[in-house]
């Protein structure tokens, strides 16, 4: 009888601590699809954020709903929407109908994403873009709230931000160029891959840059994947251009760099250069895209308390830095935090809450515009300007930019083959 | 009474001696019944929304089959009329508010349209030139919707389509009907004598022409019935996804459509749409290898143009029938005389 009662005894205090150490045990996990082109480094980057937030989740217990811990179950999505659009509306239906997801994350291309939002709009499961910048898609929700309300935007900043920050970022270049070398009126050649998604950024900036007090040297559109950009760099060089202003989203973003610091070209590379955003862009220009800058979402500074943690963690855990569809770390984050407070998965409950977001995220504060946009400005995200400085990637930007610079920013470096040249002239 | 029991009697000696007696006909008729059947078991989302595109899909593989397969003409640049359709029934739809019954309609006469500009200029052009010169005009289209953003949405395209219909159990149905009839209309049109005329254009279109016939009008028909089940086909996808985008025009969509038929069967219509029906679906059974999803669907389709070239269905079909070499009639594999004029068929 005795042993009896010691065996029960001993059952129990171990199930209390095996109950203590794995609070979310048993409890009905939270399902969260991450849907991308998952065989493309944007959707790698949605998986791994998204792997990070749950993992640091879990870890902690979960997430509180109703009293009781539940742990998030992630569901990896690929929508293949590079290739086609249809397999991207298929993908949506098997994340929902089938694999019965809570709550949705991800989506990259704009055509494809506007179509896999109706499909979460028509059955009401929120999904959070981490991918698609076109302001279309928030501008549905200011159109057709009931319907659109179950969207949000977490990354990147609404396209025309963007933009906003390219020309910002460009801006500080053109002032330093103005200062150390004292040119007074700069030429600047504008030099975007051809795509559609860079006409407009060509078109403002043929408009702008006469009224920020420098001229046009040239518009050259190299293809997004041309692997020679020399004959592009020599006319350039010809035309007299002080300032490069890309705009890259391929791969051309690699040899133009490699090539413009071969050839010792005159003018530094400003402006979005998305294979300068990765790590391996340093070896794959062989060290020559130094002093390339470029526009980003993540950057080793200390945009709040947590930047600098998520991406130490994600440098460790997967071998890159986070780029900016990384971003699901967060939306998941906002998730969590929207869902504790308002004690429920159910969507139409959910979205007030969400609205009312107003946390510290990696990315910076995050608070949701009435159209469920990112707020963009000083004291909320404000994306980085990133240079290449030997070897490092280092955040120039904001500094001094209206009284912020985050902690760990260092001053924009001119490239030292731009200075020799214009101090022998 | 006696006169509907008469065609009672016909039918069922009809069924009894034409469909039961070969396996082709036998594996259409199940083919067509599973697929009206289908929403009487399950009404699973996803299954449904899978087959509602592959039937459009097959709708467009088959137009593609009676213009490249059947006249010889080949075209590397059908989506142009899936496009064309598609960007038609969004913008009447959307600005002028036509509803979709209507602009499903109109979007196949665009496609009609359509024909008639791209045949025009591609009659004097035969073989590579002919598929290179087709091959240009979506990609010239896709041009000018980056150009006009005002008017076509530019890179998002259209949205905010009306619904197909009010369920997806409507819209299957209506896709799935639409498939069957559009595609049976096509088989019959290659069965009559004007398909005879398109397939001899095919074989030697000088020895056509000698025989005193316009090959031009016959191969511009071509054209413009193509366009006009294409147009269908794309009016048909533009309201059930909603949007109609630039991806309509892409040349992967031209070359999908030609991997589908090819797989399947050219010069046979039911060939493509069985080559819909199997790729496409298989696709999306492949998520369960999702790092090598592409390469295994690559290599299936590669090893089936290998040893089968005809393409998978008339290689089946050749396999389970033979033909009558006196009369051409087909039956089953295992008799040794003809059905019909008891030819031998060894």
């Amino acid at each position: 009888m005795k042993k009896s009662c010691f065996l029960r005894g001993v059952f129990l205090a171990l199930t209390f601590c095996v109950g203590a150490c794995f609070p979310v045990w048993g409890a009905e996990p939270i399902k969260i699809g991450v849907i991308g082109p998952m065989q493309f480094t944007q959707g790698e980057g949605q998986w791994n954020g998204a792997t990070l937030a749950a993992e640091e989740i879990n870890k902690a217990g979960g997430v509180l709903v109703n009293g009781a811990k539940r742990p998030i179950e992630l569901v990896k999505v690929d929508s293949n929407e590079f290739l086609s659009i249809p397999d991207a509306t298929n993908a949506m239906e098997l994340a929902i109908s089938r694999y019965k997801v809570d709550f949705l994350v991800g989506g990259f291309r704009s055509e494809a994403v506007m179509v896999m939002q109706d499909i979460a709009m028509d059955n009401k499961k929120i999904f959070m873009g981490c991918g698609a910048a076109h302001p279309q898609l928030c501008e549905r929700v200011a159109k057709n709230y009931d319907r659109y309300k179950y969207w949000f935007r977490v990354t990147p900043i609404n396209s025309k931000f963007l933009v906003k920050v390219d020309f910002l970022v460009l801006d500080m270049v053109a002032k330093a160029m103005a200062k150390q070398l004292e040119i007074p009126k700069l030429k600047v050649a504008v030099v975007a891959e051809k795509a559609a998604w860079a006409d407009p950024i060509v078109g403002i900036a043929q408009q702008s840059l006469p009224k920020m007090g420098m001229e046009i040297a040239g518009v050259w559109r190299p293809s997004p994947t041309a692997t020679d950009t020399t004959a592009e760099l020599s006319a350039i060089q010809r035309a007299g251009a002080n300032i490069i202003f890309t705009t890259f989203s391929s791969s051309v973003g690699i040899p133009f760099a490699k090539q413009a610091g071969e050839l010792k070209i005159p003018a530094p590379l400003v402006g979005i250069n998305v294979e300068a955003q990765k790590d391996g862009f340093w070896n794959a220009t062989g060290g020559k895209g130094n002093y390339t800058v470029t526009v980003g979402t993540y950057a080793r500074v200390k945009i709040d308390d947590k930047t600098i943690p998520f991406f130490d963690k994600y440098e460790k855990q997967f071998k890159e830095a986070p780029n900016y569809t990384a971003g699901t770390y967060d939306a998941i984050s906002i998730l969590k935090h929207a869902i504790e407070k308002a004690a429920t998965l159910d969507a139409d409950k959910l979205v007030p809450f969400l609205e009312k977001t107003d946390m510290e995220v990696a990315a910076g504060r995050f608070v949701f515009t009435k159209d469920h946009d990112v707020t963009w400005g000083p004291g909320f995200i404000t994306s980085v300007g990133t240079q290449w400085q030997d070897g490092k990637n280092m955040c120039v930007w904001p500094y001094n930019w209206e009284d912020l610079t985050y902690e760990g920013t260092v001053p924009y470096k001119l490239p030292d083959w731009v200075m020799e040249y214009y101090k022998k002239k | 009474m006696g006169f509907i029991w008469f065609y009672i009697r016909k039918i069922f000696t009809l069924f009894k001696c034409e469909v039961l007696v070969l396996p082709s006909r036998v594996a259409l008729l199940v083919f067509v019944v599973a697929l009206l059947l289908i929403p009487a078991f399950t009404q699973d989302p996803y299954l449904l929304w899978v087959l509602i595109l592959t039937a459009i899909f097959s709708i467009f593989a088959a137009s593609w089959d009676l213009l490249s397969g059947f006249t010889g003409q080949v075209n590397f640049g059908h989506a142009l009329f899936f496009g064309v359709a598609a960007y038609t029934s969004g913008l009447i739809n959307v600005y002028a508010k036509v509803p979709n019954f209507l602009s499903i309609p109109l979007a196949a006469i665009a496609g009609v349209l359509t024909g008639l500009i791209v045949g025009i200029p591609c009659l004097r052009l035969r073989g590579t030139y002919l598929a290179l010169t087709t091959l240009a005009f979506p990609i010239i289209l896709t041009g000018l919707i980056f150009a006009l953003p005002e008017v076509t949405g530019g890179e998002l395209g259209i949205s905010g389509l009306d619904r197909l219909s009010t369920s997806r159990v409507y819209d299957y149905y209506i896709t799935v009907v639409l498939m069957l009839v559009l595609t049976t209309i096509m088989w019959k049109i290659t069965d009559s004598k004007t398909g005879i005329l398109l397939h001899a254009i095919r074989e030697d279109e000088l020895a056509v022409r000698a025989g005193g016939i316009n090959t031009t009008r016959y191969k511009l028909l071509a054209f413009c019935l193509s366009g006009f089940f294409a147009g269908i086909a794309g009016g048909l996808y533009a309201h059930i996804m909603r949007t109609v985008g630039p991806s309509t025009l892409e040349v992967a969509l031209s070359f999908q459509v030609i991997i589908w038929s090819v797989f399947g069967g050219i010069v046979s219509i039911y060939g493509p749409v069985a080559g819909v029906f199997i790729l496409f679906p298989l696709a999306e059974f492949l998520r369960i290898l999702p790092k090598v999803r592409m390469l295994v669907f690559a290599v299936l389709v590669l090893l089936t143009l290998i040893y089968m070239p005809e393409g998978l269905i008339p290689w089946i079909r050749n396999k389970i029938e033979k033909e009558c070499p006196r009369c051409k009639v087909r039956s089953i594999a295992t008799r040794k005389t003809c059905r019909i004029c008891a030819a031998s068929l060894d």
